[in-house]
């Protein structure tokens, strides 16, 4: 992690290469307390009965790994992330690959913070779920 | 034009009871999701970090309330929505030992019309606060619902 004065726009964040597993969305649905009463996240054939291709990531879940990516940044550094949204444009799924990525898009002296790009594509580059994040630097 | 008792805006629907947060859990938190940032992970490199000891990650912060229960309060505005995406500020860390609270009310109701049709958006804001009163993070969930 670098210093603010060390940032600029356009620097990027990632690719966070990595693929999801059906047992990783099922524990995430349980750390949430949902197991039970959102099939979409556990069972393939209750996923299937909504009309999605199989179990798919929760939200939440997506914005956690679009979390991570920020906090792996930031690593031990003197900074925080402040702030995130995000827009759940497609289903997540498991077991097939996909990217994490961002990069700087703004930054602020005065408030020593800088503005992220953010989203989750899948291996034919279709952004499934986009977002943003501020992180604010020590001084 | 979507039909709504605007006394519901801004008026607290729901306050949990407080939900501790146990060490183990964060650890757990951490294998699902991937987090190795010594900061949640690492004890001793927490300890010499800008915290002072193991924090959540800040994203553990929308694993407390999710929504299941939010549309027993708030109108629903049609047969099914989901879960749309979520501005989350974290205000300060989350701690082991914390206790968090979370309490919700309707931010705004507004309508959209995309290529797909009508769509009605409700945002809840929860806001949740640790055992002090601290406020440690403001949630707005944005849900969309298909009339």
């Amino acid at each position: 992690m670098k210093n603010f004065e060390e940032i600029n726009i356009g620097d990027t964040l990632g690719p966070l290469e990595l693929t999801v597993t059906k047992q990783q969305c099922r524990d995430y649905a349980q750390i949430m307390g949902v197991a039970g009463i959102a099939g979409r996240f556990t069972d393939e054939e209750a996923a299937k009965k909504e009309g999605l291709p199989g179990i798919i990531l929760p939200g939440n879940m997506s914005l956690g790994l679009l979390a991570k990516l920020v906090t792996d940044w930031i690593g031990l550094g003197n900074a925080r992330m402040t702030r995130i949204g995000t827009t759940y444009r497609q289903p997540v799924q498991p077991d097939r690959p996909i990217t994490i990525q961002g990069f700087i898009t703004n930054t602020d002296a005065a408030e020593r913070t800088a503005e992220i790009e953010l989203w989750i594509e899948n291996e034919d580059a279709e952004r499934l779920v986009i977002g943003t994040a501020t992180v604010t630097f020590g001084k | 034009m979507v039909d709504f008792d605007p006394a519901i805006i801004n008026k607290t629907f729901e306050t949990t009871e407080p939900v501790e947060v146990r060490a183990d859990w964060l650890q757990h938190y951490c294998q699902v999701i991937g987090e190795t940032n010594p900061l949640y992970v690492d004890e001793d490199a927490a300890n010499k970090g800008p915290f002072g000891g193991i924090i959540a990650p800040p994203s553990y912060a929308v694993t407390f309330r999710n929504g299941r229960h939010f549309f027993e309060h708030v109108p629903r505005f049609g047969r099914r929505g989901f879960d749309a995406g979520k501005d989350v500020e974290f205000v300060a860390p989350i701690r082991p030992g914390d206790k968090i609270t979370l309490s919700s009310a309707v931010k705004e109701i507004y309508e959209k019309t995309g290529r797909s049709g009508s769509m009605v958006f409700v945002v809840i804001r929860s806001t949740l606060k640790n055992q002090k009163g601290e406020v440690v993070a403001h949630i707005d969930h944005r849900f969309m619902n298909r009339p």
